[in-house]
């Protein structure tokens, strides 16, 4: 049986950039379509994660996080900002600086049913990083294989099996065995539960805690279950329309959100208690295009609160409370940076 | 007390595939009254949208769906009734599915306007101008903005949650006495799915229909549902009132289930109850309850299969541990 202890260690500074293994600076990614317009991705993104922390970043669909985690895997370049890795710009990394990068960072997608290859066995999927940069002899390899799938809870003799032949549960395990084969320092996990059954999720959530305590790793957790999101991590951004509205310690961003948008989307919830009452009006309407966001704060549309300074100037982050909580609200630059700030309900 | 609006007796849908006998449905009953809202729980996989669908007695000819037990609708039984009987005064009329992925199920080359129309003209409940009136009053009551100037639209000009909003407008033009919803805020995001949530509870308030809502996800059970049925393999593992089913769960299923997902303001890091183990397979299923693989308390009586035992007020479990009190 593993341990129980509580995963994360006690919330470093957010804004002390040297304890930080990741640092996105001001990052924006634009997509270009030419007569159609530009897609405002991810618009000055601004983020740090802490060494053997979890960082989620939340938010519905849409609103950039997967983005998010593509430039930081550099699987896309970012049109303007620095991305940091323990202190290093990896923005226009390449060649042998990019495969060194790439060792460090690993990523566990969505569904385990896209991301492997249906054709390979276990063992030849999970050896494929690992001979992407080394060379070890066979016996060697097949050690590693072995060691992972142990490390993710699967018998050595999976190595031999395809992956039709094993569940869901069973496939994201061997998608987290892949990601680890080279024992990197930081996971991106995209929705890494949300393709699986409720008592599966589970299981592979646990697995995830564990590994995360055995090996030190560090966690960037993109999700849209606020649930989840609340109880893994240990600093939370809330992602609306490519910018970040929201971020903090995830128990202050829970506890006493700042943003309307934030309180909007945990009112939204349903509860798995039948006295919980769900708002009669929820949040109106829907979120705007990423090509035609609304100019200033692009939730005036769809806020309560709006006023008119809403719609012309994009509010900046504002601290919302202690220890780096901040948020991007018009409605906190006349109150008292350190209290909670008060929204008329 | 009237007769229930839904009584449902030890329905078994069995697929013939080649591999062997897939028991999909095997022995549920169920009972609904009218305006009664009905959560029906589970994982993919445990038969609960099997069970609608033999409701609607729509089973895939492939593999011939065989249908046994009985179904009965305002006292009418369905499963004897012709298939044209279940076409013109069944299917869209008295019981009408919304489904779930509005993104497939609406048909992208024709107009709004003319696909919610299908169902009146179908049914023959309106035609010629009073059709028009008929389509713009349904499009309103889910709450389109001006139906009016959008009946010529194509479902790709309208948003994810907009689209779920016309197809429970087609599911819901010719006043069925029961709707099927079948997992229908799943594709949709947080906030949108809270409209949803509150325009199905607005429509049932409005027209008395009763819902059967099939989800895996007990938060939206619990927004929406004023009983639940917990279905496990198959079968019906527990049902009751949402309140007991939730604070008193019975069966030892439905309180892993409860337990093994993270909620609001829960504990931050710690390790979730997970169910050790995996549902079984439907060609292949154990020996009397089919939880027992995966049950802490199992024990030799679960070798049979075990009764549903009352363990409260309009509340049953399938357990031997309820059975013995």
């Amino acid at each position: 049986m593993r341990r129980s202890a509580p995963v994360t260690a006690p919330p470093a500074g957010w804004r002390r950039r040297d304890r930080a293994m990741l640092t996105l600076d001001g990052v924006t990614k634009h997509y270009d379509l030419g007569r159609r317009g530009l897609v405002r991705a991810v618009e000055n993104v601004s983020l740090a994660v802490p060494a053997g922390e979890t960082v989620a970043l939340v938010g519905e669909s849409g609103c950039g996080k997967t983005t998010i985690a593509k430039l930081v895997l550099l699987l896309e370049r970012p049109t303007g900002g620095t991305i940091a890795f323990e202190g290093q710009d990896i923005t226009a990394l390449r060649g042998a600086g990019l495969r060194a990068y790439r060792r460090q960072v690993q990523a566990v997608f969505q569904d385990p049913y896209a991301s492997l290859n249906p054709r390979l066995r276990i063992g030849s999927i999970i050896a494929e990083p690992i001979l992407a940069h080394e060379r070890p002899g066979r016996a060697a390899l097949r050690r590693r294989v072995e060691e992972v799938l142990e490390v993710v809870g699967l018998p050595p003799t999976a190595a031999r099996l395809y992956p039709h032949e094993f569940s869901g549960g069973q496939r994201q395990r061997i998608a987290i065995a892949r990601a680890l084969a080279l024992r990197p320092r930081l996971l991106v996990l995209d929705e890494p539960v949300s393709a699986l059954d409720v008592s599966i999720r589970a299981q592979v959530l646990n697995l995830l805690l564990d590994i995360q305590r055995e090996f030190g790793l560090t966690y960037l957790l993109i999700a849209h279950d606020l649930a989840l999101v609340e109880h893994v991590s240990s600093r939370v951004a809330v992602v609306y329309l490519g910018g970040v509205a929201e971020s903090g310690p995830t128990e202050q961003v829970f506890a006493a959100p700042a943003h309307p948008y934030t309180r909007a989307l945990l009112a939204a919830v349903p509860q798995p208690d039948p006295d919980h009452k769900l708002p009669e009006a929820p949040a109106l309407g829907e979120a705007a295009s990423a090509l035609d966001p609304p100019a200033g704060c692009r939730f005036h549309p769809r806020c309560p609160h709006a006023m008119p300074v809403c719609k012309v100037a994009a509010p900046p982050a504002l601290a919302a409370g202690g220890d780096g909580h901040s948020a991007a609200c018009h409605l906190l630059a006349a109150q008292p940076a350190a209290a909670t700030p008060r929204i008329p309900a | 007390m009237t007769a229930p609006l839904l009584e449902v007796e030890n329905l078994r849908t069995h697929l013939h595939l080649r591999r062997g006998v897939v028991r999909a449905v095997d022995g549920v009953s169920l009972r609904m009254q009218e305006g009664e809202t009905l959560g029906l729980v589970g994982e993919s996989g445990s038969g609960k949208t099997m069970t609608s669908l033999s409701l609607l007695r729509l089973l895939p000819k492939e593999g011939g769906g065989v249908l046994q037990g009985s179904i009965r609708l305002d006292g009418r039984e369905l499963t004897t009734l012709s298939e044209a009987e279940m076409a013109k005064e069944i299917r869209g009329r008295r019981i009408a599915m919304i489904a779930q992925d509005p993104m497939t199920s609406l048909n992208p080359v024709f107009s709004i306007g003319d696909q919610v129309g299908a169902p009146f003209r179908y049914h023959e409940v309106a035609r010629g101008p009073a059709l028009r009136e008929a389509v713009v009053e349904v499009l309103r009551r889910v709450r389109i903005p001006s139906p009016e100037k959008r009946l010529r639209d194509y479902p790709h000009q309208f948003s994810g949650g907009q689209r779920q909003r016309i197809v429970t407008a087609m599911a819901i033009a010719c006043t069925p006495r029961l709707l099927l919803a079948d997992e229908p805020t799943t594709a949709l995001d947080v906030t949108i799915q809270a409209q949803i949530i509150a325009l199905l509870r607005r429509i049932q308030e409005e027209s008395g229909a009763g819902i059967i809502l099939i989800t895996h996800d007990l938060g939206v059970a619990a927004s929406l549902c004023a009983r639940i049925a917990v279905m496990y393999a198959g079968r019906i593992v527990e049902q009751g009132p949402v309140r007991e089913v939730y604070r008193r769960p019975a069966h030892p299923y439905t309180r892993a289930l409860l337990s093994a997902v993270p909620r609001l303001g829960g504990q931050r890091g710690q390790r979730l109850a997970a169910i050790p183990g995996q549902p079984p397979n439907l060609l292949d299923l154990p020996k009397g309850c089919r939880f027992a693989p995966r049950c802490p308390h199992r024990m030799p009586a679960c070798e049979e299969y075990p009764p549903d035992a009352p363990v409260g007020p309009g509340h049953s479990a399938a357990c031997w541990l309820a059975a013995k009190g």
